[in-house]
This record gives structure tokens, sequence and C-alpha cells, in this order.
């Protein structure tokens, strides 16, 4: 039995096949694992998508580097873990010290985002679309490249998961835990609080503050916005920073979690989610990439779980269906789940 | 007040102002009319520098607006109320009031005085933008340009997609605005153009090619016809 | 560039690529390869005067062809004189400039959509993918119908054929859309089939590594199908070899054979793109690409121009991972349908220059040959430098590190950083790349112009 096709088919009396799914999907245990596993999934992938949304739906600027930063954002946040936990660090202090390296690299990787921003796309903004994603794409390879160089010279395996950085996180979030007769990982429910905190704040950036208040605007008219005395180009830098800072701090949840963990191919997944998380909810709405993180999760739950209790055989199931949604919604709603017609001042 | 003075804009190679010139006066409201495509729009984009000039300059209170990034026109007290009036759909009435105030300004004090000029607007004002009818979005334009002490006001066809009976709560708006506020008006609709300018430029082929007192036009109308015409 | 005149009826359907181009002498210097041979007999001179005429504006291309002829013989020679260790750091060995042909026809097929029309086909892997492992899964007997023993000629051209077949359908939805959706819609598409290739467990008991090629099947043949003696053998370790060819002493090894073969399959691809190119068909994909509204409103169906010029680039794509796998006999998901497969195409058509075709291939050529040089094989510059610097140099420090330390971190294999550099300023200062820079200093494509600016160059000079 090879591919895509479902095990049920094969069985040829898909009566009852269909009918053991059934039961075996509505039972409590069974969907509350597959909730859980959603949500932490659509934690991941909110977080990992949350920056990209916010520079697209401003500036119009489709950022490849996205998943560099993430990937940039695993391993500082990893180095600064790896120095400061020693084998006597207690689990609340383990959590402390990573609440610090995520806010450090929030910090650093904002700061490098502006001026990416300033030196590398602010010249190229009069020119056609086609030349920005060139030029992120030039950055991707450039900070692949430098961040393989020096993980090489550290002595490590730029393509493998940094097991120094896995072993930071707390034994309470590397144990698995139950709930409601379902087992998850401690660590997939911190997920899920950590990407609602950055959800909420970057929520509450956007509706309550004057500067979010500018992006609205400026994402919906860049021109008008201008005319009323908002310096866009200064509201560029800012979320350009602020975007590529958000997508440093999921490389920070994923340097913990084992099923991603530090890599230079980090990169490129976390580039493929952000995209498909984007382009789902719709290119430049906030709320739209929050539903579709969540719909991407649920779908990737459900997958995940119709591989493991052998109804597909084909692993690759989860990553496929993924795709094929991206593919569909550009195909029937090309504009996303939530975005609107015109996209993008530029 | 505002000083435009042999002004040159392209678009790409395509020579649009061909030598405008124009001023408007303290207090007064003035008219820019010809027909489609002539350059009226460009014109008023060239004074926000939106369309930077090629050539030729814009004074504004004595200082040259040329060179200067488009939000450091606006914080000169220049507003502008554009084409389609652009209202800002996902945000609500009092947030697109909002994001016009500057940031030292009292946001409240802006909202008030919106309120007053334009009663209206007030039962709206959680409500977003794109909800709004065509009437009151104009509505919400002209406050939001008028937001900031602004002492000089940029307004592009205010007329064109409203239905009639609107069009006329937008011109007595208007012409309540314009007792306070210099205008500078731009509107294919020429007897609302008339009545409500002192004073008109007739605008060809990026140039200008008549100018008076919009009272006596009616004298001279067979030029206007001319151009307006066809 | 405007669209002429002689522009086709506003209901222009796609059969118009083979339609003889409009007389426009001088701007398309194809035509008169037809027009020669179209000449009816008894207008002998006419004939010779067009010929003539072909052959001079095909100057350059001959110039190129000869050279690329002469570089295995020339690089043999090279790496034998004294100074051989130094020329094998410099010069690509065969065997990477056989890369450089099928990579650069690939290059070339990305630049043929994405640099005339516009669109960027960031899933351009898939049309590579599907050649490649045609010719893997067939030559192991893994395609129903399709025998391992079936000639080489007859898999690219089956590979190009359901690659153009895939490009249509993919195109048929992904040319409504435009922009960065048009890329990521292609993206998505390329995606899927890097997902499913690497869990297929028809390709291999691994699929994620992929499949060889054993040794039990023979060379891969180009040439005349069923015909021994114009046919060679293609790829390492299997392909033909010659000692002493027709007496002359020289020897070739199956890296040159496969040089020679691979490249007598891509000067083909590149001529029948290149014609296109500068068909009336062409001018309309670059009507599409400068503006695409106007050419509709002139009445062009730019959809159905979009969507051939799309097959016909993937049919190519094709051919080239074709000659990949025939060439490496072994395939990997990571090597075929990977988004960095694109990456390269990319990389090759903006340094070389977007939209100009030829420019890919050089692109291409360039990467190969920094590739080389900061390669971490033995032909390498820091294999170099560690065997020959004395050894007291070696350890002498600069700013307090090794200059070993610097030679093994900032030169051993890593090609890419600086490739990943030259990209990002190509970018920004040389957007039209290099064949395109040219072009617009001597107003016209080199292929045209660049004889009488050499002449006048040296008449100058005299």
């Amino acid at each position: 039995m090879t591919g895509i096709e479902p095990a049920l088919l094969a069985a040829g009396d898909a009566g009852p096949v269909v009918a053991s799914l059934l039961s075996d999907l509505l039972d409590v245990g069974t969907l509350v694992g597959i909730v859980l596993g959603a949500l932490s999934k659509a934690a991941l992938y909110v977080l990992i998508a949350a920056g990209l949304s916010l520079i697209f739906g401003l500036m119009g600027v489709l950022n490849f580097a996205h998943g560099s930063f993430t990937m940039l954002g695993a391993y500082l946040g990893g180095a600064v873990m790896v120095v400061l936990v020693s084998s006597g660090t207690g689990p609340y202090a383990r959590i402390a010290l990573f609440f610090l390296a995520m806010a450090a690299v929030f910090g650093v990787m904002t700061a490098f985002g502006s001026a990416v921003e300033k030196r590398l796309i602010r010249p190229i903004y009069d020119r056609q679309p086609l030349f920005q994603i060139l030029l992120t794409f030039g950055v991707v390879l450039v900070l692949d490249e430098l961040v393989r160089i020096v993980v090489e010279v550290r002595g490590m395996q730029p393509r493998s998961d940094w097991q120094e950085a896995l072993g930071t996180a707390p034994g309470f979030l590397q144990n698995t835990i139950t709930v409601a007769g379902s087992t998850t990982r401690g660590l997939y429910m911190f997920e899920v609080l950590i990407g609602a905190m950055v959800v909420a704040v970057t929520w509450g950036f956007l509706t309550r503050t004057r500067y979010g208040l500018y992006i609205r605007a400026g994402s919906e008219d860049s021109e008008m916005a201008q005319a009323l005395g908002i310096d866009i180009r200064k509201a560029f830098s800012v979320v350009f920073g602020v975007g590529s800072g958000l997508a440093a701090v999921a490389g920070v949840m994923l340097m913990w979690d084992p099923r991603f963990g530090a890599s230079v191919p980090l990169s490129t997944d976390a580039l493929l989610i952000a995209f498909v998380v984007v382009i789902i909810g719709g290119l430049g709405t906030f709320r739209g990439t929050v539903v579709a993180g969540l719909l991407v999760g649920l779908f990737d739950a459900v997958t995940t779980w119709l591989f493991h209790s052998a109804y597909v055989d084909f692993a690759g199931l989860p990553e496929m269906v993924m795709f094929l949604a991206l593919v569909l919604v550009l195909i029937v709603k090309p504009q996303g789940l939530f975005g609107v017609e015109e996209v993008g001042g530029h | 007040m505002l000083e435009v003075d042999d002004v040159h804009t392209y678009y790409g190679e395509s020579h649009v102002l061909q030598g405008v010139s124009l001023s408007v006066e303290e207090g007064e409201t003035v008219a820019l009319i010809g027909r489609n495509g002539v350059g009226k729009t460009t014109t008023l984009r060239s004074i926000l520098q939106l369309a930077p000039p090629r050539e030729g300059s814009v004074r504004y209170r004595g200082e040259e607006l040329v060179g200067l990034e488009t939000h450091e026109v606006a914080r000169k007290g220049l507003g502008w109320v554009p084409e389609e009036r652009r209202v800002f759909s996902h945000l609500t009435v009092e947030e697109n009031v909002e994001v016009a105030t500057p940031a030292e300004a009292d946001v409240g004090a802006a909202l008030d005085r919106t309120y007053e000029t334009f009663p209206a607007l007030e039962r709206f004002r959680d409500k977003e933008a794109g909800d709004l009818s065509g009437g009151q979005q104009q509505m919400l334009a002209i406050a939001r340009g008028l937001v900031g002490e602004n002492d000089l006001l940029l307004v592009d066809e205010p007329s064109e997609g409203l239905a009639p009976q609107i069009v006329q709560a937008v011109v007595d708006a208007l012409r309540e605005v314009g007792r306070e506020t210099t205008m500078l008006l731009v509107e294919q609709n020429f007897p609302m153009a008339m009545d409500l300018a002192d004073r008109f430029y007739l605008l060809d082929h990026g140039e200008v090619v008549a100018s008076g007192d919009t009272e006596d036009v009616s004298r001279d109308d067979e030029l206007i016809r001319r151009y307006l015409s066809a | 560039m405007a669209i002429s005149d002689d522009r086709q009826s506003p209901d222009a359907r796609s059969g118009d690529v083979t339609e003889r181009p409009p007389a426009e002498e001088g701007e398309d210097p194809t035509s008169d390869v037809e027009r020669g041979g179209e000449a009816s007999a008894d207008d002998a001179a006419t004939a010779e005067r067009s010929l003539r005429r072909t052959l001079s504006e095909h100057r350059v291309h001959a110039a190129v062809v000869v050279a690329m002829g002469l570089y295995p013989p020339l690089y043999q020679l090279l790496i034998s004189t004294p100074l051989g260790a130094e020329f094998a750091v410099v010069l690509p060995p065969v065997r990477t400039m056989v890369a450089v042909l099928y990579v650069g026809l690939f290059a070339m097929s990305f630049d043929f959509i994405s640099g005339y029309t516009g669109y960027l086909s960031f899933g351009h892997s898939l049309f590579y993918g599907t050649g490649a492992y045609l010719v893997v899964l067939a030559a192991t007997g893994k395609l129903p119908g399709l025998s391992a023993g079936t000639p080489f000629m007859g898999l690219l051209l089956l590979g190009g054929i359901l690659a153009a077949l895939i490009a249509l359908l993919v195109g048929t939805v992904s040319f409504r859309l435009t922009g960065v959706y048009f890329a990521m819609i292609t993206l998505g598409f390329a995606e899927v089939a890097h997902v499913f290739i690497r869990n297929w467990d028809h390709v291999s008991p691994s699929p994620q590594d992929g499949a060889n090629i054993g040794g039990d099947v023979g060379a891969f043949q180009i040439g005349v199908p069923g015909v021994d003696t114009l046919s060679v053998g293609i790829g390492r370790l299997v392909g033909d070899s010659y000692e002493n060819l027709f007496g002359t002493g020289i020897e070739f090894n199956e890296a040159m054979v496969s040089f020679y073969a691979v490249g007598a399959v891509v000067l083909v691809s590149y001529f029948a793109m290149q014609r296109i190119v500068h068909s009336p068909f062409g001018r309309v994909m670059i009507a599409i690409r400068e503006n695409e509204e106007r050419a509709r409103a002139i009445g062009y169906d730019t959809y159905r121009f979009k969507l051939v010029a799309f097959a016909i680039s993937g049919f190519f794509a094709a051919v080239a991972g074709a000659l990949f796998a025939g060439f490496r006999r072994s395939v990997g998901p990571s090597s075929t349908f990977d988004l960095f497969v694109t990456a390269d195409a990319l990389l090759a058509a903006i340094i070389g220059g977007f939209g100009t075709l030829a420019g890919a291939l050089y692109g291409h050529l360039f990467h190969e040959f920094l590739g080389g040089i900061l390669s971490t094989e033995s032909h390498g510059l820091s294999r170099y430098l560690r065997e020959n610097l004395p050894p007291d140099l070696l350890n002498a420090e600069v700013a307090g590190v090794p200059l070993l330390d610097v030679v093994n971190v900032l030169i051993d294999g890593r090609a890419e950083l600086y490739l990943g550099l030259v990209f990002v300023l190509f970018v920004l200062y040389v957007p039209k790349g290099i064949l395109g820079t040219i072009r617009d200093r001597i107003g016209g494509t080199a292929a045209e112009h660049l004889p009488g600016h050499v002449r006048k160059y040296f008449r100058d000079r005299r």
C-alpha cells in the first residue's frame, strides 16, 4: 500500500471503516486531544505569521526574509538560554530567563529589522513589487549562510535541532500532562499561553494606541494617511522592525519545541507556514491571520490524527493539506478569508 | 496665503502641468475648473507634494513647500478632502477624526468641534466609516480635513457621485466652512463652483487659460462654455 | 517595447507561435533562418545572401558555442601545465560545466516566463522535478506502461510534455492572479508536489532521500534513438568515453562526452526559446510585462498567451530536469522540487540579466565559477591555500585570528554567502543584470550589435 490513497478506500468495504472513524473521532479523549493539538499548533502558526501580516498590511512588501528572522530568533534565544541556564537553575528561574530572552531578542531583532528596512528596502519602494521579493529573498540567502557559518564554527550541525537549547526548558514543560483523558505536553499548553499573549499585545497595540491607529489607517490608504500629517516612512521602519521582532519572538518559542527546534532549515519551514497562514487569512488583516492560524492548526491536528490512527497511510498529509489549502484559497478567494479586494498601498 | 508659481509636473514621461500659476488669499474660496483630465487634481497633488513638481514653486505663507514631504506639508496647516472621499472605511468615525489630529493636539476638543460643525456625524461616532452613506462620508472627509486647526482646505470634487438632494447639503456645509476657512475647490459642477467661490481659475491642458471673479462669469460665459463643454 | 503595427488580428491564438514572423528586418535576427530555408531553389542568390546574413547575425552565438566547445580540451590542457594547480582552482571542472548547462537551461526556462512576461514563477522547481523524477522512475521500471528501456530522448520529450500539461493546469487557475499572488500560488503548487514526492514510498524505501539508478541500467543515450553510431551515452562513471579519438591522441572522458551531448540539447532548446521571444508571440509576452492592460486593450487575449508561454517554459524546465537526472543518475526532493532549486534559477536570471534568456546561463556559470573556487573539494581555493602556503604564514595571525582559521571560515565552502551578497548588490545596483546592462550600453541584443561594437572599438584604437 503506497501513496496517498486512504486505507479506508483500499479496504473496499468502506461502510464499517467510516463508522469506526466516526466513533473513534467522537470519543471525548480523541476530541480533546485534537483540540489541544490544534490550539498548540495554531498558537505557533499565529506567532510565526503575525509579523508578516503587519508588514504586508501596511507596506505591501511580502517579506521573504521573515522565516530567516524567526530562525535567527531561535538561535539568539537559544544562545541566551544556554549561556544563562545551568543544571542547577530551577524551573521558575528558567521560565523567567525565557521571558528575558524573548524581550532581549525582540529588542535586538526589532532594531535589526528597522535597519534592514532603511538600508535595503527603502531604496526600492518606487520599483516594481517584484524587486521587493527579490531583495528580501537575497537577505534570506545571506542571513541563512551567515548563521550556518557561525553555527559550524561553534562546532554544531546547522541542519539538526539545537539539542542543548531544547534542554533548557524546565522539566515540567517537557513532561506530558493529562487533560480530560488526553495526554499532551506541558510545553504545548505554554505555547498556547504565549501565543495568546502575543496576539493580545499586538491587538492592543493596533487598536488601543495612537501608533496602532496610524498603522491601521496607513494599511488602508497610506497616501491619505500621509496627507493627514502622518510620517508614513517612519511608520514603515517601525512596523518592519516590530514585524521582524515578532518573527524572532516566534523563533524563541520554537527553540524549546522538539517539533521544530533551532536549526537553519527552520528558516524555510517558518517562512512557508507564515505565507500559508497570512494568505489564507487575507494579506493585510491581522484578524484574518489569527483566524487562519486557528483553522490551519485545526487542519493540522485532524490530519495528524488521521495519520496516527492509521486511517491514512501518508506521513506528509498534514503538510500537504496546508499547501492545498493555500492553493485552494488563492483559487477561490484570492484576497483571503478576511482580506479586502485592494491590498497594499504600494 | 498660497502662491503656486509656474509649476511643471510629470507623471512618468507625460507632462501634466505645464506651468500652472495661481494664488489664494486668506479668507477666500477659489474654484479650479476645467474639463476632465486637464490637471485640476494634479494641481492639488502638486501643492501637497504627493506629485512633486519638477519645476516651479509652491509657497504657503511665504514658505516653500516644494522639497518637503507630504506629511510635513500637511502639518503646516493644509487639509485635503480628496476625490471619492477616501475615508478609512475600517476605522470608526471617531478614529477617522483622531487619526487626523496632530499628536500634540487634544482629540476630545477636535471631536467636539467636528460634531459642532457636523451634528449628523455624532450619532455614528462608533460606526465604521465604510458603513456610512456617501453624503455622510463626504461630511466626515471634510471634517477630517479641518481637524488640527487647518486653515487652508483643498477640496476635490465634493459633489461627485452624490445624489442631487445630498449635494445641496454638502454645498451648505462647504459654504459654512468657507466662512472661516480658506478653500481651494476643484469642482466639475459648474453652477456649484460659481455659487461657492469668490474667484476662479480655468485650466486647460495643464495651463491656466482664464481667471477672474465668479461674479463676472455670466458676462463672459462664451469663453467658459468653450472650455467646459465638449 | 511597443507592440508593432504588424501585430496579429485581435483574436490571435496560440498557434501563432509557429507562424512566420512578419517582415521586420534587423529587429528579428532569427527570422532569416526560416526565410533562408524557405527560399525557392531557383533563387539561389537570394538564399545565399540570406544565409550569409544569418551567419553574420549569429556571430556572437557562434563565438559562444565555439568557446564553450573548446573549453573541455582547453581545461585538460591547462591543468596539465606547470600552473595546473592554479588553473584547477580558478577553472570549473568539466563535470561542473555539465551542471552549468542543464541548470542554465532550467534558469533560461524560468527567465522565459518570469523575465519576459513579468510573472514570477516561484514554483518553477515543479517542472524541473517532474522531468527529473520521470527519468529515474522510468529507468527503474516504476512507471506503468513505460519500459525501463525507453530511449532517453523519448523520456526528455515525455517529461517536457508532461510538464507542459501540468503548466497548463497550474496556469489555468494561477494566471487569474498577478504579482505576489501569482508567485504564492505557484509556490503552493510546487510545495504540494514537494511534500508528495518526499513521502511517496513508490519512489524508493526512503522517499525523503530520493532514488538512484543502479549500475544495471546502462548510460542514457543522447542522439538518434536506435542508431548507436549517432548516439552517445551520458552520465558520470557510466557514460561513453573515447581514448585516442580518430587517432588524434585526444582523450574524451565521460564528463567531456556528457558535456557535448547535454550541450547539444541545451543549444537546441535555447534556440527554440530564443526564436519564440523574438517572434510576434514573444513581443506580446513583453507587452504583457510592460503593460498588460494595454496589451489587452488592443485586442490580445493575454490569458492565453501567458498560458502557452508557461507551458513552453515548463517543457524546457522539465528537459533540464531530465538532463540533470540522466547525468547524475540520482534524484532527491531537495535537488528537484525544493524552493531553493527555483532560487538557483532566480539567482542566475537576476545576475545574468532578467528578461535576456541567454543571461540566465551566464548567471549560472558565474554561480558555479564562484562555487568552484570557494569549494571545499580538492580543487577549491581553501584546500589549495592550506597545501601551498608555508605553515608559518598559515599560523600567522590576522587581527588575532590565525590565517588558517580565516581561510576555513571565510573561504572553505562559502560560495553561497558571497553569491547571496552579489545577488543583493545586483538587485540594488545592477537590476538589469550582466547581459541586460551590456544590451543597454550597446542598444540592442548582444547577438545583433556586439560585432559592430567590437569592430568600432578596434577601428577607434587604430
